[in-house]
């Protein structure tokens, strides 16, 4: 019993964020996030490495951080017209070398390297419940904002002169992001996430004629990369996480030949 | 009314009105606070100084009278939405419909055969016909477009000349910005000349006549 659970757990929680990724993925790639989504990932460290030091729940410690650290990017950009990539890396080099210096000086015995790249077998019922919390917040904001988020997606100015609250979208989109983020950092660690939110979505995202669709077939991608992925570890002995995120960039190689 | 960035002055006594209706050309070089004044107009960006009235209100308290079609640059034409989708866009300005459905607004500016396809498998004139459904859709009288003729056909450009005429003889004001002008602005019945200020008004011949070394005939114009 106990070993069915130990391939379980694991096969489970390849396949929740295969999925779940992508389809966040698919917004963040369609609303032109992507960078703010690295720049998340990259910044939910701190918030975990404080929640440790001071006995939360890590997950809510990375999602406040990230959120923070989308939100002073933005606020940095905005005040000064600097180059908005610039603006975003700098941040995000920021907040990831405070998270490295924060665990030494906590005095905290964290396994960076999981943080940073997954352990797929180590993970818990715990992780399965992020996820799962995670799953929810992207249904919330897909089932009450869907209309909102393809109208700022294809003409952001019309959808700000339509009265559509673009800065609280925005927002939610980023917490969102977080939450997502962090609920996969099991699987595939905070910086390889961003492959499993991105490579999924593009072999299909120029021929659906939704923003639906392309989320559906972004999932059934990302179910097979991220199944698949995990399944080809175990034999080769080989950590899940990394081996996931090479398979994000074989899936793009063949669409490096298709015309435009 | 006078709008400035800081120190930049980007309109200066800019004063006039638009009669429902009608086919007004906004004419100005690059630069020349064409979009600015469509903002204004629009509600979207508020003067340092004046106000603008819609049918006696501040438009701060009716945007969705007005509708602003953006210039190409501004849309993302590579989102996965259909036509009809992106027609249907247009009803979330304001609580009340404009004149037309989606299939009354694509059947007017002639896309409903096209409406399943996606954004970016039509022309340049499609897609800016499929922008100028979406404004059909909301509650809207008053149309401002934005360069809706830049960069695409000349074929493309009169039929989209066409059609906004035949909006403005349904009843529909339409201001139309260009940084080009030529033969094409007599189908106007009205056209402003701003460069930060209003330099000409008027009908175009006469327009024409006040500013003679300005204007190039040889240019097309569409709006």
């Amino acid at each position: 019993m106990d070993e069915i659970v130990f391939w379980l757990l694991p096969l489970l929680m390849a396949l929740l964020v295969g999925i779940l990724c992508p389809v966040m993925g698919t917004l963040l790639v369609t609303q032109r996030r992507v960078l703010q989504a690295n720049l998340i990932s990259h910044a939910v460290l701190p918030g975990l490495a404080l929640s440790v030091a001071f006995g939360f729940d890590p997950a809510l410690g990375g999602v406040i951080s990230g959120i923070l650290g989308s939100l002073l990017a933005e606020r940095l950009q905005r005040s000064s017209k600097l180059n908005e990539e610039a603006v975003i890396n700098t941040v995000l080099a920021g907040f990831l070398g405070l998270g490295v210096l924060l665990i030494p000086l906590l005095g905290l015995r964290l396994d960076l390297e999981a943080l940073l790249f997954g352990d797929l077998l180590t993970v818990g019922w715990l992780d399965i419940g992020r996820v799962l919390v995670a799953c929810l917040a992207v249904a919330w904001l897909l089932g009450t904002r869907y209309r909102e988020l393809v109208y700022l997606g294809v003409d952001p100015e019309g959808a700000a002169s339509a009265g559509l609250p673009v800065r609280g979208l925005r927002l939610a989109l980023s917490a969102v992001t977080a939450a997502v983020i962090v609920s996969a950092m099991a699987a595939v660690g905070v910086i390889l996430v961003i492959g499993l939110l991105c490579a999924p979505v593009l072999p299909g995202l120029h021929r659906v004629k939704s923003l639906r669709a392309a989320m559906i077939q972004a999932a059934f991608v990302g179910l097979a990369l991220s199944g698949g992925g995990f399944l080809l570890a175990l034999p080769l002995n080989l950590p899940p996480g990394p081996l996931i995120g090479v398979a994000c960039v074989v899936l793009l190689c063949p669409l490096a030949g298709r015309s435009t | 009314m006078n709008v400035q960035y800081g120190d930049s002055v980007v309109l200066e006594n800019v004063s006039l009105s638009l009669q429902s209706g009608t086919l007004t050309a906004l004419v100005g070089a690059n630069g020349a606070g064409k979009s600015t004044l469509l903002r204004v107009l629009k509600g979207q960006l508020r003067p340092s100084s004046g106000s603008v009235y819609c049918d006696g209100d501040l438009i701060e308290t009716c945007r969705e009278r007005v509708a602003l079609m953006p210039q190409r640059s501004r849309i993302d034409w590579s989102f996965p939405i259909s036509v009809s989708d992106l027609v249907d866009l247009g009803s979330m300005n304001g609580r009340s419909f404009g004149c037309c459905d989606r299939e009354a607004a694509l059947q007017r500016v002639g896309l409903a055969d096209l409406a399943n396809r996606r954004l970016d498998a039509l022309s340049g004139g499609q897609q800016q016909r499929a922008l100028l459904a979406r404004s059909l859709v909301q509650p809207s009288r008053m149309l401002l477009l934005d360069e809706p003729c830049a960069a695409i056909d000349p074929p493309s450009r009169d039929q989209l000349l066409l059609l906004m005429r035949q909006l403005a003889d349904a009843g529909h004001t339409l201001l139309v910005s260009s940084h080009d002008w030529g033969e094409a602005l007599d189908s106007y019945d009205r056209v402003i000349v701003v460069d930060r200020r209003v330099l000409a008004d008027g009908p175009p011949a006469e327009v024409r006549r006040s500013l003679k070394g300005l204007v190039n005939p040889g240019n097309h114009h569409c709006g």
